[in-house]
């Protein structure tokens, strides 16, 4: 009996890690599947619409645009923390965290509270009469971002953010013309779309005065790392390009839908001076990068060592709530006062409550130091991982925000396109749902909730080995 | 502060914020409390938002419910929430409307819209009427047409038709006149097909104007005419706040897409748009994709506030209310030169003060005075218009008659006093 016990209890632990990558070879590449890590939560027997009826459902009123993961997409009932549950109350770790938004966790309970006892009390008035919620986070906000950003603008997504920081530059600056990477993501509305620079997310409609510079790009970019080389294209765009001014330039500092690439070390710091010269603003796209996310520095601009004029920020800020910020010093948002720019839902305070939880908890539960720990042991299994099959191109990122880019030629750099779709619906089979991106669907992205466990990682890293050893 | 007549805009943001300073921490039906525990009763909804009333339990209790749930996993995967959700919306709407789109607020649901026709039609050009307001994304601060509105930003792809406004407006209440500068903003000013026409059923951001009786459908069938498609932002005038349930439908007309946001959650961050299939199409051209568009627990707020809507008879009630209300209003007119104007239907109605009745001359400091008595009195109202010179009642829909008789007499009273 305990024998067996020993076994069962050796088959629920996920593999320990070795500094011998041959020592891995040997663990999830012909036996059993890896287990999920335990959890304490027993998900509520749900009595709701099967997966098929809700996909009918949405085929009918939701319109043939709205797409879906997998092949047969999961019914996703409930979540606490990192896992998801599904119809059948089946548990999956969640490494996507709804897109990089749920920061806290599924359902974090001082999150919840916050959020359920401000509705109870208060949901919208707007900001035309006083409230101490957005007040009282804007200012723990601000307490979070370096020199003299102090000024916040609460939206409702990331899209209104990047569109009011844009707008910003350009009233600021008196210029027109606005810098993005290409292969960035900044939103989908009229403005924002044009920042955007990945065709799948744009449609054919004009889209401003807008100039899409290099990806500084170590992994595919053809000057590697080398980040003078990608700003000198920054100063030939405008240049050339422009009129000599701009109004400003914007970037992820680890490009999220464009599948985590890390931009080229030093590249913000000398485009920040190119742009600035040119009587640009510098923008931080932080809507994925921040709230400690990259483990090492709060916000992902901090990795590059810049201190940019206006932060924009989403997702992760309110957990899952609709909830975005632009954050700027108090001369650039002097200007906004010369017209009015009112946001109706923006700041009421049921999201400042929720965002304000959200702040709280990061710092309570360390949750920055936790995701530098988590990510550079999910990096070097990832890594060690990357030595053993040939399909993983590149293993990037930071903290928790990684990317594993799939390729089916090292030298070549040829997108794995169809292994990775391939490996994505097996990952789910094996409780894992991750997250894929890049310019050709190749890249994993792991950006789970920030509670993310070190067992989860193994979890994660293990389902990876035994998928691709079946490939 | 910038030229343009600057004193106007210092008094409007003064008007707005400045001494408009109360500290609101508690919300109830119709009522708001501040941090003393004093009651008042809130005419402006929120900005005409809250449409069951404020912490309506219906509302917190789906909202809870989810949240204990699942919050967000976006539409990446499933959740009956969000079908259920557009399943209802679309059941609420005529013809072939039965498509939604959820995004986080009007702006994005009118950015969308707009996106949405300029690819349907091919075409570019936009007409939108001067005064309304439809947003502040790059798109829709072009659609938006009032200057305090308007960044100095480029708005290209945007032209502003006469608005077809029946008390300062050059032809009256004569729809169909108004609808010609249509045609002819067509004929000259873009290459003869259009992408479509953007419209508020009655402007709210503008002061309450209806559109003159006509109007609606005369331009509809210039702007199809024209190839282009005919959007109505229901952001303010839709869920039952006008005693229809969209506004459009008292115009007699049917668009090709809708817009809403505001009352459609309560106060949740919410938008949405609605179109045909056909029209829906266009955006498996590419990606379109929102993160927080359509999560569980704004879709299971949504879905409660249709069911309270229609439990609590909520239609029904703004327009009861809301007529007694503008007849009273209207009393108001007979007995005070200073009321210019009372206007709107069901529980959107605006009411305009002017120094002269002839000239019209917008009487911008008495209506700050008002306001802020009004307040004293325990009468939270709104304001609006061009001129900022215009009340804006869009209280939360369970505003009930002694409410109505409260607002009035309280309006009435500071009115003599002056």
């Amino acid at each position: 009996m305990a024998f067996w016990g020993r076994i069962l209890k050796r088959a629920l632990q996920p593999a320990r890690p070795s500094s011998d990558a041959a020592a891995l070879c040997s663990s999830y590449s012909t036996n059993a599947p890896p287990q999920l890590p335990r959890f304490d939560h027993l998900p509520k027997p749900y009595k709701g619409p099967s997966a098929d009826a809700v996909l009918e459902k949405r085929k009918k009123f939701l319109g043939p645009s709205l797409f879906y993961f997998y092949e047969k997409p999961l019914n996703i009932v409930e979540g606490k923390m990192q896992y998801l549950f599904d119809e059948s109350g089946r548990r999956y770790l969640d490494a996507f965290a709804g897109i990089v938004t749920v920061s806290c966790g599924h359902c974090h309970p001082e999150v919840l509270d916050a959020i359920i006892e401000q509705s109870k009390l208060l949901q919208h008035a707007t900001t035309i009469y006083l409230h101490h919620a957005i007040g009282d986070f804007a200012e723990a906000l601000t307490s979070k971002l370096p020199g003299d950003l102090k000024v916040v603008y609460f939206v409702n997504s990331g899209s209104e953010a990047n569109e009011l920081a844009t707008l910003m530059a350009r009233m600021y600056t008196g210029n027109l013309e606005m810098i993005s990477l290409r292969n960035a993501y900044h939103g989908g509305s009229s403005g924002t779309i044009g920042l955007t620079a990945l065709n799948t997310w744009k449609y054919s409609i004009p889209q401003g005065e807008i100039h899409h510079v290099m990806n500084p790009d170590p992994y595919r970019g053809p000057f590697g790392s080398d980040a003078k080389a990608y700003a000198r294209d920054v100063q030939d765009h405008i240049d050339f390009g422009t009129s000599g001014k701009v109004a400003g330039f914007i970037a992820e500092t680890i490009q999220g839908v464009g599948g985590a690439v890390e931009l080229a070390p030093g590249y913000l710091k000398l485009v920040y001076d190119i742009v600035r010269k040119a009587g640009g603003v510098c923008i931080a796209d932080e809507v994925q990068t921040g709230f400690g996310r990259t483990g090492g520095h709060y916000w992902g601009f901090e990795t590059q060592g810049v201190i940019p004029d206006i932060v924009t920020m989403a997702k992760g800020i309110g957990n899952g709530l609709p909830l975005g910020a632009v954050v700027t010093t108090p001369e650039i948002a002097s200007v906004m006062a010369q017209k009015i720019q009112f946001n109706t839902y923006g700041g009421n305070p049921v999201c400042s409550a929720g965002g304000h939880a959200v702040l709280r908890v990061i710092d309570k539960e360390k949750r920055q130091a936790h995701c530098a720990d988590i990510g550079s042991h999910l990096i070097s299994r990832l890594k060690e991982l990357q030595q053993k099959y040939d399909i993983i191109g590149d293993v990037r990122g930071r903290g928790l925000m990684l990317g594993v880019e799939l390729v089916t030629d090292r030298k070549e750099k040829t997108p794995a396109k169809a292994e990775t779709l391939h490996l994505f619906e097996k990952l789910k089979d094996l409780g894992v749902l991750i997250g894929k991106g890049g310019y050709d669907g190749n890249v994993f992205r792991i950006k789970p909730p920030m509670c993310f466990s070190k067992d989860d990682a193994d979890f994660l890293v293990d389902a990876l080995d035994y998928s691709m050893s079946k490939l | 502060m910038m030229n343009d007549g600057g004193n106007r805009i210092e008094n409007r943001v003064d008007g707005l914020f400045n001494k408009f300073c109360i500290n609101i921490v508690d919300g109830k039906k119709q009522y708001l409390f501040d941090e003393e525990g004093r009651r008042y009763l809130d005419a402006f909804g929120g900005i005409a938002t809250v449409c069951c009333g404020h912490c309506h339990p219906d509302v917190v209790s789906a909202v809870v419910k989810q949240m204990n749930r699942i919050q967000h996993s976006t539409v990446l995967y499933l959740n009956h929430a969000i079908a259920d959700f557009a399943e209802a919306l679309a059941s609420k709407m005529p013809g072939d409307l039965k498509v939604v789109f959820f995004t986080n607020s009007g702006t994005e649901a009118n950015e969308l819209a707009l996106m949405m026709a300029r690819l349907y039609t091919g075409c570019q050009d936009i007409i939108s009427i001067r005064n309304g307001y439809h947003g502040n994304a790059a798109g829709t601060m072009g659609a938006t047409a009032q200057s305090i509105w308007k960044f100095n930003v480029v708005q290209s792809g945007v032209h502003h038709t006469l608005n077809p406004d029946p008390y300062r407006g050059v032809f009256g209440s004569d729809g169909e006149k108004y609808a010609k500068d249509v045609q002819d903003l067509i004929n000259f000013g873009t290459s003869g097909h259009v992408a479509g026409f953007i419209s508020e059923a009655i402007q709210g951001v503008g002061g309450i104007i209806e559109l003159a009786p006509g109007y609606l459908p005369a331009a509809y069938s210039t702007i199809k005419k024209a190839g282009g498609l005919c959007i109505a932002d229901e952001v303010q005038s839709g869920f039952a706040r006008t005693g229809s349930f969209w506004g459009f439908e008292s115009h007699g007309v049917v668009p090709d897409i809708v817009t809403m946001a505001k009352g459609i959650g309560n106060g949740i961050p919410l938008g949405a748009v609605v179109t045909t299939p056909e029209i829906a199409e266009v955006l498996t051209r590419r990606s379109y994709f929102n993160t927080f568009g359509g999560n569980p627990v704004c879709t299971a707020a949504g879905l409660a506030v249709l069911n309270v809507i229609e439990k609590e008879k909520l239609q029904e009630n703004a327009h009861v209310v809301g007529s007694y209300l503008k007849e009273r209003l209207l009393s108001l007119k007979d007995k005070y030169e200073l009321v210019g104007d009372v206007r709107g239907r069901g529980l959107m109605l605006g009411l305009e003060l002017v120094t002269d009745r002839k000239l019209k001359t917008p009487a911008k400091t008495e209506i700050v005075h008002v306001m802020e008595q009004m307040k004293d009195m325990g009468v939270l109202v709104g304001k609006g218009g061009y001129y900022g010179n215009v009340f804006r009642i869009t209280p939360p829909l369970c505003f009930t008659k002694e409410d109505a008789d409260f607002l009035v007499d309280a309006m009435g009273y500071t009115l003599s006093k002056m």
